[in-house]
């Protein structure tokens, strides 16, 4: 296989390809497989707890899910460049502290929190664009320094947990619209969305050919540079988000904020298909990976299993939904190589 | 992309669908205390450390104790240190059809709008030790009695009003920690003399605080006192690692600090201080007045209440001979506990049920019945970020309780 | 594509073969020297923050603290140098101290080799799913690590009791001439480390996995059992951590491991390893620990608030990591060679 097909194949593999049995595609695609462990999941907690069933049990779970969800999917995008954004955690509480800091009414204000929280995040973003891909270094320990300077710069702006979230956000987010739909999933499935169309973008495809193989999309003419930084700014943005719909569910600033998405995040990208060897994946798996993580909290909750191993169940289902994950991609790739 | 999205949505609402029917079926049995039982939820931020075991084992033995063994159907749900999974708790004990809810809150403003919402339900909600803003909720708890400016008070006493100081704080951007320490700047700011030369986060752990100790001691070898919160037991190793001088210092309440205060090799080397700070005992009695309103024993509307301030000088550390809190001491043998275990776990007023396998493992003590409480509660004053969201504290806010200023 | 372990850019492939080719450093004896150039220039320019700086005191303040980090970096940069990452370092570090303490009763000479032992198999169960279930590392070990936390959580109901084996309080806690005898096995440590990577054929076929899973199997190592011995010994050396740690404070408690997540990975990449697997030594893990450590006891004693002391740590890590680039060993060889006579 020469480089230029190689390439093209990375990034066919993700958008929709034409030539490969139907059946077999969906399986293979992360997002549908995690999508199936997701409701096969709801319905385990609907028998546990009828009420799993009712607007208000599912909104709350889009609620919760929400921020997560937009975190995973921003280090999906570095993910999928074959790089590693620890700075999600800092972007996250440094949003989170502005925003509660600095409250701004009404719809007007809500929309320049967004604004400002999407700008900061790819600012931040930025930064560790530049420091991965023009000065060299090791994305993993920059992005950790990255994040432990927002850290401080959350700490020096709240010391404490406090402030107040603008009424617009802290309510109009967590609302339901047309009394059956969440207003954050609409949210999510916006993002989702305008990932799909985003795919269908050179910039896309760059991103996909650099994590599958750099030196081929190189020499098929990638500005492999210049993608990987558009990847951190992108996922900068994403974190932003993230920290901005977080801050409507908790209505209030906290300079820690972030830290429990450390490793969700990446946990939530994994189980939704991701390959952390780049190139392979979506942020649309990655959402519903994490909506996955923040229901088994719920399910385990409803089965009532005893509190102190909930862990080592969250750990099992984790390791065994790779598991399945994979048998069926195995599946799915025999079938292509035949 | 979008194409299968819709295609999975149509699908999934299918499938939710089916498993209604499925699930109404299933369900019905649980419906809320159809045995009769009241059904209580304990929910812990974190079971990682002695501290949050006892206050959980505590609860755990007075369910059990008579009459409440009958009445009371107690379900344990640990959430980590995640704000948003404790949300999601209290969420599903909402819909579980709860009847009251006994939590060390994480966060003192992030789960508001979901107790707001318990509380329109009918759910009583009891915070023990850490607290929340949101006014429906009760709040049990000690940390409006002045734990930082009465223990500096001690110290600068202790240090004859001058000399260098390590500040071992708690977690960093936490709002109780913020209040002990403001509480104790309060105090050495009246001493120009008093110098804090290091102050450190020390996450309220052993551990954390004997290294982070051990670090300011190489920088500060010379000096004269250490201000701790919980933890401070570590403080006392890492002055040992570094030589045989110890220093007047103030901490909480584990047994390892009490023994030590109380030990006259180590008072000969230079201990002295006090022993005060977060009690366990208070997840108990934010249990007991909650059942006690739940069988209509007691009218209390929501409010933020005081649990008084643990104060053990050096010269009052008493060793309990069995395993009650009996003759008013405070500290239990080495061979008994170890030493992070805290000791403030009973209170022979408000909670006379208790013995020390309640606090260790959550068994009830063979014998004892529920006993009433005090009619009284203290009302705890108003302090921002702590019990209240916008309000302003006293006027004597930090005024000293327990221990007057020496010079 | 590329699953699972050892996967990493060809042109380093090629560097390194280049590299050995070539007389003089090696790239990875350059950052090793570097880093150890800056702990010193470091301690000896603490001295303008605090005259009990750079004291022999004060070193051996530091070594005994780096001394963690340096065992669970050898772990960590083990596994790293696979081209994985173990995340479930953090939770065994509890389990070693949680299992040598609670069978403290047993004696030293049992208690401490059996939280070795327990801590190894969880880690070889780590690297089993690594190795042949094609599980990525990240997950494994961090769904391990899970596991593990929650189980020790079960096991010791939240409040862990017993107190540390003697031997392990001696190790800590006790001096031989003159120096604490901590100091001593953190040098022991550090050669036997470095020897075992460098000198013997377990860590020849260790980097030959990292550099290239494929060409190492095909050179006749057997590169699944190669990763899940490398997993158990990073777990085997997590283990250790908490057992000193259990030593240094007498007790075991569940948050012990917490702090060494993070830091042991950035003690092993400041050490010049590549976190795509391969390349790295352990000395050069040694002396990132031994920084990260360093800067820990100044930037304490900085008279700034806590967010402006978080500011500068994570600055500091970003800035050794420029000066420690690899682009220093490529310049500094240029150098050399424009030299005359080589």
């Amino acid at each position: 296989m020469n480089t230029a097909t190689q390439t093209a194949d990375a990034a066919a593999a993700t958008s929709p390809s034409r030539q490969r049995p139907p059946l077999r595609r969906i399986l293979s695609n992360g997002a549908v497989i995690i999508g199936l462990v997701y409701l096969t999941l709801y319905g385990i907690y609907a028998l546990n707890e009828p009420s799993a069933l009712t607007v208000y049990s599912f909104s709350s779970l889009m609620n919760n899910a929400a921020p997560l969800a937009l975190a995973a999917a921003g280090v999906t995008v570095v993910i999928l460049s074959r790089g590693f954004d620890l700075s999600v955690a800092g972007v996250i509480s440094l949003t989170n502290v502005l925003m509660a800091v600095h409250p701004m009414e009404g719809a007007a204000g809500g929309l320049t929190s967004l604004a400002l929280c999407l700008v900061l995040g790819g600012a931040i973003g930025a930064i560790n664009g530049i420091l991965v891909s023009y000065v060299k270094l090791q994305s993993i320990a920059s992005t950790l320094g990255v994040m432990i300077v927002c850290q401080g710069a959350a700490l020096l702006i709240l010391d404490a947990p406090g402030g107040y979230v603008s009424d617009w956000i802290s309510y109009g987010l967590t609302d339901v619209a047309l009394e059956v739909l969440p207003i954050s999933g609409l949210i999510l499935l916006l993002v989702a969305c305008l990932w799909g169309l985003f795919l269908r973008t050179d910039l896309a495809v760059g991103i996909y050919a650099v994590g599958a193989d750099e030196n081929a999309a190189l020499l098929s003419g990638v500005r492999v540079r210049r993608v990987r930084l558009a990847a951190y700014i992108l996922a900068g943005a994403l974190y932003g988000f993230a920290g901005y719909m977080l801050s409507a569910q908790t209505a209030t600033g906290n300079p820690n904020a972030g830290e429990p998405f450390i490793l969700l995040a990446f946990a939530a990208a994994a189980i939704g298909g991701t390959s952390f060897a780049g190139g392979q994946g979506g942020i649309v798996g990655s959402m519903i990976g994490a909506a996955t993580l923040m229901l088994l909290q719920k399910v385990l909750f409803s089965a009532g299993v005893s509190s102190f191993y909930t862990g080592l169940f969250q750990g099992v289902i984790l390791i065994a939904a790779i598991l399945f994950s994979g048998m069926l991609t195995t599946i799915s790739n025999k079938g292509r190589a035949q | 992309m979008t194409q299968w999205k819709t295609t999975l949505r149509r699908s999934a609402l299918g499938a939710l669908g089916l498993l209604a029917s499925l699930g109404l079926a299933a369900g019905a049995a649980q419906a809320k205390t159809a045995d009769g039982k009241y059904k209580i939820y304990l929910s812990l931020s974190y079971s990682g450390n002695a501290w949050q075991s006892e206050a959980a084992n505590i609860v755990k033995a007075l369910a059990k104790t008579p009459p409440y063994d009958t009445m009371v159907d107690l379900e344990e749900v640990i959430s980590g240190t995640d704000p948003q999974a404790q949300i999601s708790a209290y969420e599903s004990m909402i819909a579980a059809g709860a009847d009251g809810v006994v939590s060390f809150p994480i966060s003192a403003t992030a789960l508001n709008r979901t107790i707001h919402r318990g509380c329109q339900q009918g759910v009583l909600f009891f915070m023990y030790d850490a607290t929340v803003t949101e006014p429906c909720a009760y709040n049990v708890s000690y940390i409006t009695s002045g734990f930082g400016e009465n223990s500096a008070q001690a110290l600068v006493n202790a240090m004859g009003g001058k000399g260098k100081i390590f500040l071992s704080r708690g977690v960093p951007g936490n709002s109780v920690d913020k209040r002990h320490t403001d509480g104790a700047m309060s105090i050495f700011d009246k001493y120009p003399n008093i110098e804090v030369v290091a102050e450190y986060y020390s996450y309220w752990d052993d551990r954390t605080t004997q290294q982070e100790t051990a670090k300011a001691l190489a920088a500060h070898p010379d000096v004269d006192g250490i201000w701790a919160q919980a933890g401070e037991y570590g403080a006392i190793q890492a002055l040992f690692d570094a030589g045989d001088r110890l220093v007047p210092m103030t901490g909480e309440n584990s047994n390892g600090f009490r023994l030590a205060l109380a030990n006259p090799d180590y008072q000969a080397r230079g201990l002295k201080g006090v022993s005060s700070g977060s009690p366990p005992a208070q997840s108990g009695y934010a249990f007991k007045l909650m059942m006690e309103i739940l069988t209509g024993k007691r009218q209390l509307e929501p409010q933020s209440i005081q649990y008084p301030l643990p104060w053990v000088p050096a010269d009052e550390v008493t060793l309990c001979k069995g395993d009650r809190i009996e003759n008013g001491c405070n500290a239990f043998p080495e061979d008994k506990v170890p030493s992070s275990f805290v000791t403030e776990v009973f209170n022979p007023d408000l909670l006379p049920e208790l013995s020390l396998a309640s606090a260790l493992d959550g068994k009830q003590t063979e014998g004892a019945t529920i006993q009433p409480l005090p009619t009284e509660v203290t009302k705890a004053p108003p302090e921002p970020g702590i019990n209240c969201q916008k309000c302003e504290p006293p006027a004597d806010h930090f005024a000293l309780t327990k221990i007057k200023p020496a010079m | 594509m590329a699953t699972g372990t050892g996967n990493r850019e060809p042109q380093s492939f090629e560097r390194r073969a280049d590299e050995r080719g070539s007389g003089g450093f090696s790239s990875e004896t350059v950052t090793t020297l570097a880093i150890f150039g800056l702990c010193v220039l470091l301690l000896l320019a603490s001295r303008f923050i605090s005259p009990a700086f750079g004291s022999l005191s004060h070193l051996q303040t530091i070594l005994i603290l780096s001394s963690f980090l340096i065992v669970a970096g050898f772990g960590q940069g083990m596994v790293i140098m696979t081209g994985g990452l173990d995340l479930s370092i953090a939770s065994i570090i509890t389990l070693g101290g949680v299992a040598c303490t609670t069978l403290g009763h047993m004696g030293s000479l049992m208690a401490i080799p059996l939280a070795l032992v327990i801590c190894a198999g969880v880690g070889l169960v780590s690297g089993f799913g690594v190795a042949k279930l094609r599980i990525p590392p990240f997950i494994m070990t961090m769904a391990m690590g899970v596991i593990v936390y929650s189980a020790c959580l079960g096991y010791t109901k939240g409040s862990p009791w017993g107190s540390a084996p003697e031997a392990a309080i001696t190790l800590m806690k006790s001096d031989l001439l003159g120096l604490p005898l901590a100091v001593y096995f953190v040098v022991a440590f550090a050669l036997f480390g470095w020897f075992l990577q460098k000198r013997t054929s377990f860590g020849r076929r260790v980097q030959a996995v990292g550099s290239n899973a494929r060409a190492a199997q095909l050179a006749g190592v057997r590169a699944a059992r190669v990763t899940m011995l490398v997993y158990a010994a990073s777990a085997a050396s997590a283990g250790l951590v908490g057992v000193m740690l259990a030593g240094y404070a007498d007790g075991a408690t569940l948050r012990m491991g917490e702090s060494y997540l993070l830091t042991s990975i950035a003690a092993v990449v400041i050490g010049g390893s590549s976190i795509l697997g391969g390349a790295g030594t352990f000395l050069g893990t040694v002396g990132g620990a031994i920084l990260l450590t360093t800067l820990g006891t100044i930037i304490q004693s900085l008279g700034v608030d806590e967010g402006w002391r978080t500011i500068i740590e994570g600055m500091i890590i970003v800035i050794a990591l420029l000066l420690l680039r690899d682009q220093l060993y490529t310049k500094i060889r240029m150098m050399t060679s424009a030299l005359p006579g080589r």
